[in-house]
């Protein structure tokens, strides 16, 4: 017999006695690291707008022509992330696709994607609503209990400016965990995708470790990422090789976007 | 020159800035609110006019027409919710949905104005509510994870502060939501989403000005500090007389350049 898949929020868990003492000084080392970075590739120039990096951009080391998802493909991630907020905060979901689009229009009505979603034939929008309800049920029965004490909170932002604000590091985390304030580390990063896992993942795992890192300045004991469409989970411990290997990522990311403008 | 003071977002940094905070801080006499009310007299307003620290960054702009959104609605609910979870140790998640159902209540039972918070929530669909819910939480979450990285004993503010100016029909809103009380005086924290633009410093001392003159004797709070947690800073002003000078004067700068937007768009 097969064993039973792992459940999220076991992995997120994890082994509790094995928490190491949380990490409140590697995030100056690696602001430094990163100005470094900035300033090695754009010198002392000053630009007026801010070139913005997010997980989307690390996800293709910057190559934007890998960007260009198709409508229904960016609905359904839409959809899928507000079900999954959805579905932490505990609210019944009878219909996926339905509740998603009803919380979506309520958040922001005036979305160009909703309104694209709004114009796709009968045929698309059938195949929208399947493909969403498929994604969330793989999520749902992922998931596993998330207890409130572990203070979930979803679609967490962050902005953070480098190099006298050249440069913009953006992130939205689907799922946080845990708190900063206790001994041991205890924050947990859940990245939810609608694709399947990439190399990509990896980078987008790190950044996150990162930009969670110099937000707070303590770096998080684990992130993850979570395809709905395969059911996959990956998880890495968060330790200084890793946001290391982040800052890497974000500054080769920095040179590509400096060699394509 | 009033100065800013910037720092990470850290327990330490925060609870430095807390305790460093001066201890002999400013006291405006009624001379100072009569001289502030004549400026405003002034600049006249056919309407009454609601002045905050948002309209001062803006440099006057008239904001536009507001809506209800999760986004707007999650400052109140989560403050909210987290006096109440400080008060009963509920988890967030309770609190938040004890919030969401008192204001529904209300507005069943007919308490809740059109356009207020609870007439909304009581007309949007409930995966709408599930958003709403979710944005309070964070907002909570932000909140209790400050509330306990501070040494000082600290509380939620109940409600923002308002004053208003005698005889210019004009009202100004300072906002808070956590209170340091440190012993020799209230230390004020504002949760900000976002990062800080280049008039965050303007916006605080506006809110530092709105703190003095709301107090009953006119006494300043020791220091007034702009967390944004999403950029993991925190900017500070200390209550000094330039600095509530400053707060004031951006406060009428603000009422002038209302009105001439109000005028151009009259002509």
């Amino acid at each position: 017999m097969d064993p039973a898949p792992e459940l999220l929020s076991d992995v997120l868990r994890g082994d509790r006695t094995r928490r190491p003492r949380r990490d409140t000084h590697v995030a100056a080392g690696l602001r430094a690291l990163l100005e470094d970075q900035v300033f090695a590739t754009f010198g002392a120039e000053r630009r007026e707008l801010p070139l913005v990096i997010s997980s989307a951009t690390v996800r293709t080391a910057g190559n934007f022509s890998e960007l260009r998802d198709a409508t229904p493909s960016r609905a359904r991630g839409v959809l899928v992330s507000t079900a999954f907020r959805l579905l932490i905060t505990q609210v019944h979901v009878g219909d996926p696709y339905d509740d998603a689009l009803d919380a979506w229009r309520g958040e922001r009505p005036h979305d160009d994607l909703l309104d694209a979603v709004g114009h796709l034939d009968a045929e698309q929008r059938a195949r929208l609503r399947a493909d969403v309800a498929s994604h969330f049920h793989t999520l749902a029965r992922s998931l596993g209990p998330i207890p409130s004490s572990w203070r979930p909170r979803t679609s967490q932002r962050a902005r953070l400016l480098l190099g006298g604000a050249s440069v913009c590091l953006n992130d939205v985390v689907d799922l946080v965990v845990g708190s900063t304030n206790h001994e041991f580390a205890n924050v947990a990063l859940v990245d939810v995708t609608t694709s399947p896992l990439s190399a990509g993942a990896e980078r987008v795992m790190r950044f996150h470790a990162l930009v969670q890192t110099l937000r707070t300045s303590v770096a998080p004991l684990r992130t993850s990422v979570f395809s709905s469409a395969t059911g996959e989970l990956w998880t890495l411990d968060v330790d200084r090789e890793l946001l290391l290997r982040a800052v890497d990522d974000v500054g080769e990311v920095l040179v590509r976007l400096k060699a394509d403008s | 020159m009033s100065a800013l003071m910037q720092r990470r977002l850290t327990p330490h940094d925060l609870n430095e800035l807390v305790a460093g905070a001066p201890r002999d801080v400013v006291q405006i006499s009624d001379a100072h609110r009569a001289s502030l009310a004549s400026r405003f007299r002034a600049v006249p307003v056919r309407d009454h006019r609601r002045l905050d620290a948002w309209m001062v960054e803006q440099a006057g702009r008239p904001p536009g027409p507001f809506a209800w959104s999760p986004a707007t609605a999650r400052r109140i609910l989560g403050n909210r919710a987290l006096h109440r979870a400080l008060a009963t140790s509920d988890t967030l998640l309770s609190a938040v949905r004890d919030e969401v159902a008192e204001q529904l209540l209300r507005a069943v039972k007919g308490y809740a104005r059109p356009g207020s918070l609870g007439h909304w929530l009581a007309g949007v669909p409930h995966p709408v509510l599930g958003l709403i819910t979710a944005e309070a939480v964070n907002w909570a979450t932000q909140g209790l994870d400050i509330a306990e990285g501070l040494e000082a004993t600290c509380h939620v503010a109940s409600s923002d502060l308002y004053y208003d100016v005698a005889g210019a029909r004009t009202t100004l809103r300072g906002r808070r939501d956590l209170v340091a009380d440190t012993g020799d005086g209230p230390v004020l924290l504002r949760i900000r989403s976002g990062q800080p633009g280049k008039s965050a410093g303007p916006g605080l001392r506006s809110d530092l000005v709105v703190a003095t003159l709301a107090h009953r004797e006119g006494l300043a709070p020791r220091r007034y500090l702009g967390l944004w947690p999403d950029a993991g800073i925190v900017l500070g002003v200390d209550a000094t007389m330039e600095n509530v000078r400053a707060g004031a004067r951006d406060f009428v700068r603000a009422a002038v350049a209302q009105r001439r937007h109000v005028l151009a768009r009259a002509a």
